[in-house]
């Protein structure tokens, strides 16, 4: 039991990661970002082709993948989000969900739907927690989630963050300010893909990856911690991420190991995130707005 | 004369804004009655209460002798509680003839599921319901644009649509807020024949918010002044414009005031509808970003 | 029309002659449509059975998401129950087929209508998310509940003597179309599809007309869902077998981009949509396979990706360039059948 328990801090390292860059187009744009998985994807898969395609070094993987990340949140900005700005937000977010399978169905024709193993960015064998073996990849991820919840805290104090929060209630109110709204779009879906593409390249070693693993079981339960965090809170998101993979593994153990219920993790989280729409939508750590 | 609409010690809370104070107020049967105040007085608000949109704090509605206060807002309707919209009631996407079959709604006089499997009556019944919809439309003047969506017309037209809706609900106590708003004066003033006549015609009793004062001055019988949520002062018409509070409060500088916002259109959370000292947000939420 | 009661003996005759040249127009294309099912053999009767499955379900999100305004991300949910409990009718209990497509209508009403209660209280973006996260519950946890489902075996769902054929299923598969169709023809020409409008559009005016919003928006959870629940049933007698691996959640939202390139509120154009994406998987690979030039990367697993890559690459379009979908192109045509250009 011990061991999911930390099982669980470390998975949802990932979700929290993932849930910092929902949180921040959520509080810029006020649009649920279905396309926030897929950006840790594109990155994973750009990562793998320079490092063990082409055998360059780690770094160029790193750099590559950031890159390919930053460049598809521009892209999605560009083409997607900045058109339909003025559709309603289900629109929006039928159409995040397509550039979602849109990115997975790409990765799967260029390189097919395999298993690929990326090497850590730190070798060595793990670490045991509570009876867990702990990856050092995934010890960096959780310091990397902290540091960013934190950084990204801080950047909605500044001048620029406030910005942002401004052009969120309203677009002229950030002209006031003197920064134009596309600028800010750019910057927050720019900002949004470098996180995605952060969770991306730190998640793929920790196991193998196919096309689509971001999406497909990362983005739920990602979701799931924002909403838990408050959906504007970036604390949130982090404690939200961390008691989401712990409520998972513990569903695994209790549901899944114990009682033998199939799918016990999913029914977790999707249970979680009933009970906090349902008795306390401002989510744990939320406020109004 | 018979109480149709009585409302006692109304209180209202959005935060630590008290919208509504203590507010009572009684509308006799075919009365015109007139609700004046300045911007942020908390006239819709009254209005969200009365019809059940907003949950007060405190206080009982009383309409037809019975208490609604606890009514959701279309049984309060269906008991008939009319009413019409600042930002209009109209749904933009279907034509003119159809928001006023949609206002009929709880005449039909068919359940949704036998319309559903196209049962033999409710073919008559839908032809019986366009045809009574054409005599509103055509008394309202609208017959010109009849099959017209909503959402591409004018501003009065709607306005009259709107109008024309409220009375296809077959209500007894017609509610209208700021029906003279986007008006001109000249037709302002013929507002009043036409409140009159329903009145008389279809003896309907009718609550107003309004900002035109000779409006309020020529067709009301009874007047409340509401200022910061609270009864400033009532009576006829006349005495309420000699009244020097009112004067100061409300004749004094803003008779020409912009409309107050709407609560926002949000999907979620309803905040306050009328938060005066924060124009900037009320700028936005006009421009529809809510 | 009845204001057109024109005097001009010439212009009654040009309307009558536009009337039969319409209904000419109809019946033509109707044969048109019939003939893959009176020529085309077993193949074509299947494939056109999928096409109506894939209708119903497409009309069944256009009520949810076009009549009231709700999404669901987690439509695969409804028919995977449907189809399941078809299936365990059909199986375990022996019972004909008219129960077994009941029990999956109802047991698809009742699981949306669970939903439709989340509904009331979670609504826009958040109510997507539930519907997302339940669809992924429902398929890993209610689909893989062994005496349920058969596990990964999957249930078998055997046809009955009657509709043993391709054809007679194809026809099976049509006549329940129809039934949804006018069905939803109905709802939208009285006073509940006029009422949903309402809610879709400003649910306090609704209210204050006297529509009880809560139970118009469970209606339409409801009615989605039986909707979903009889396609489900129709799609487990058309497989004979189903699985969980039938209704991953992914299905789910090709199936909502899907509805929305056919255009929400066109029964037309959300018909022809879901037909094409119901035979593109089928019809693809034979496709690719008779070009002229092989590209490089087709393989099988590509085959299970290029349908969502083309609705993606459809909805992208049809969002930015016409939001009313396939419907709004087919407009002009519509309304000249309908109404002979009166409008």
């Amino acid at each position: 039991m011990g061991a999911f328990f930390a099982l669980g801090i470390f998975q949802g390292a990932v979700y929290g990661l993932l849930a910092v860059g929902i949180v921040l187009v959520y509080k810029a744009k006020r649009v649920f970002n279905f396309a926030q998985g897929e950006f840790g994807g594109v990155a994973a898969f750009a990562a793998f082709y320079l490092v063990v395609n082409l055998g360059l070094p780690y770094w160029t993987g790193i750099l590559g993948g950031l890159a390919a990340a930053v460049a598809m949140g521009l892209a999605v900005e560009r083409v997607i989000v900045r058109p339909l700005e003025s559709a309603s937000r289900t629109i929006m977010l039928v159409a995040l969900v397509g550039v979602a399978l849109f990115t997975i169905a790409i990765i799967v024709l260029l390189g097919q739907p395999v298993p690929r193993v990326m090497p850590p960015l730190v070798e060595g064998s793990g670490v045991n927690i509570l009876g867990a073996g702990i990856l050092p990849q995934q010890l960096i991820l959780l310091a990397v989630l902290a540091v960013l919840a934190a950084a990204m805290a801080w950047f909605f104090k500044t001048d620029l963050g406030l910005a942002v929060l401004a052009s969120s209630q309203d677009t002229r109110a950030a002209q006031v300010v003197g920064i134009s709204p596309v600028a800010i779009s750019r910057l927050v879906w720019g900002m949004a893909a470098l996180l995605g593409g952060i969770a991306g390249l730190l998640y793929a070693p920790v196991g193998i990856f196919t096309p689509g693993f971001m999406t497909l079981t990362m983005l739920v339960p990602a979701f799931a911690a924002a909403v838990l965090g408050g959906m504007t809170s970036l604390p949130g998101a982090f404690v939200g991420g961390i008691a989401i993979g712990v409520v998972q593994n513990l569903g695994i153990y209790l549901l899944g190991q114990q009682l033998k219920v199939p799918g016990a993790a999913e029914l977790g989280v999707f249970a979680l995130l009933m009970l906090v729409l349902l008795i306390r939508p401002q989510g744990l750590l939320g406020k109004e707005a | 004369m018979k109480q149709l609409l009585k409302v006692d010690g109304l209180h209202l809370r959005f935060g630590g804004l008290q919208v509504l104070n203590d507010l009572s107020l009684t509308v006799r049967e075919g009365q015109i009655v007139g609700l004046i105040g300045p911007n942020g007085a908390g006239k819709t608000s009254c209005f969200n209460c009365l019809t059940g949109i907003y949950q007060p704090q405190g206080g009982r509605v009383y309409f037809d002798g019975r208490d609604v206060s606890h009514l959701p807002t279309h049984r309060r309707a269906r008991r008939g509680m009319a009413r019409t919209w600042q930002n209009l009631g109209v749904i933009d996407s279907l034509t003119v003839t159809e928001n006023v079959m949609l206002a009929q709604h709880q005449r039909a006089g068919y359940s949704a599921l036998a319309g559903m499997l196209g049962l033999a009556g409710t073919w008559h019944r839908e032809r019986e319901l366009r045809r009574d919809a054409a005599e509103i439309i055509e008394y309202f003047g609208l017959d010109g644009v009849a099959d017209e969506r909503a959402g591409e017309l004018p501003y009065g037209v709607r306005k009259t649509c709107d109008m024309a809706m409220a009375l296809a609900t077959d209500p007894r106590l017609l509610m209208l807020d700021e029906p003279a708003s986007g008006l001109s004066p000249e037709e302002a003033l013929g507002l009043s024949t036409t409140l009159r006549e329903l009145r008389d015609r279809l003896r309907l009793t009718i609550l107003m918010i309004e900002h035109h004062v000779p409006l309020v001055a020529e067709v009301c019988d009874y007047v409340y002044v509401l200022n910061f949520g609270e009864l400033l002062t009532e009576g006829e018409p006349e005495a309420i414009q000699r009244h020097p509070e009112v004067i100061a409060a409300y004749l004094g500088g803003t008779a020409e005031s912009p409309a107050e916002p709407e609560a926002a259109d949000d999907d979620t959370v309803q905040f306050a509808s009328e938060p005066p000292e924060w124009p900037l947000m009320a700028e936005g939420k006009s421009n529809g970003t809510a | 029309m009845a204001t057109a009661t024109m005097t001009f003996g010439r212009i009654k005759v040009a309307r009558r002659f536009g009337l039969a040249l319409r209904v000419a127009v109809v019946l033509a294309l109707l044969v048109l449509a019939a003939l893959p099912l009176l020529l085309g053999g077993d193949v074509w009767a299947q494939r056109i059975s999928r096409a109506a499955i894939y209708a119903i379900i497409g009309l069944s999100i256009n009520t949810l998401t076009g009549h009231a305004g709700q999404i669901s991300l987690g439509h695969q949910a409804f028919v995977g129950i449907g189809a399941f409990a078809a299936a365990f009718m059909a199986s375990r209990l022996g019972a004909p087929l008219g129960f077994g497509l009941a029990a999956g209508a109802l047991a698809g009403m009742a699981t949306a209508a669970i939903v439709g209660m989340v509904a009331l209280r979670v609504t826009g973006l958040y109510l997507a998310l539930v519907t997302l996260a339940f669809g992924l519950t429902a398929e890993t946890t209610i689909f893989n509940w062994r005496e349920f489902t058969g596990g990964g075996a999957g249930a078998f769902a055997p046809r009955p003597a009657l509709v043993s054929s391709d054809h007679a299923f194809a026809l099976l598969c049509l006549g329940v179309l129809a039934l949804v169709l006018y069905a939803d023809w109905r709802l939208v020409s009285t006073k509940a599809g006029r009422a949903l409008a309402a809610v879709r559009n400003d649910e306090r005016i609704a209210s204050t007309l006297g529509i009880n919003v809560t139970g118009y928006k469970l209606a339409a959870f409801s009615l989605s869902g039986l909707a979903a629940g009889l396609a489900g049933g129709l799609f487990a007698h058309w497989n004979q077998v189903v699985q969980a691996m039938d209704f991953e959640f992914q299905v789910a939202l090709v199936w909502v981009l899907m509805t929305v390139v056919g255009g929400l509120r066109s029964r037309l154009g959300v018909i022809l949509a879901s037909a094409f994406f119901a035979l593109l998987p089928l019809t693809l690979p034979n496709f690719l396979a008779g070009l002229p030039w092989q590209p490089p990367f087709l393989n099988e697993a590509v085959y299970h990706v290029l349908p969502p890559f083309i609705v993606v690459v459809m909805l992208l379009i049809v969002l930015r360039f016409f939001p009313g979908g396939l419907g709004q192109l087919l407009r002009p045509a519509t309304r000249w059948l309908t109404k002979g250009g009166d409008r």
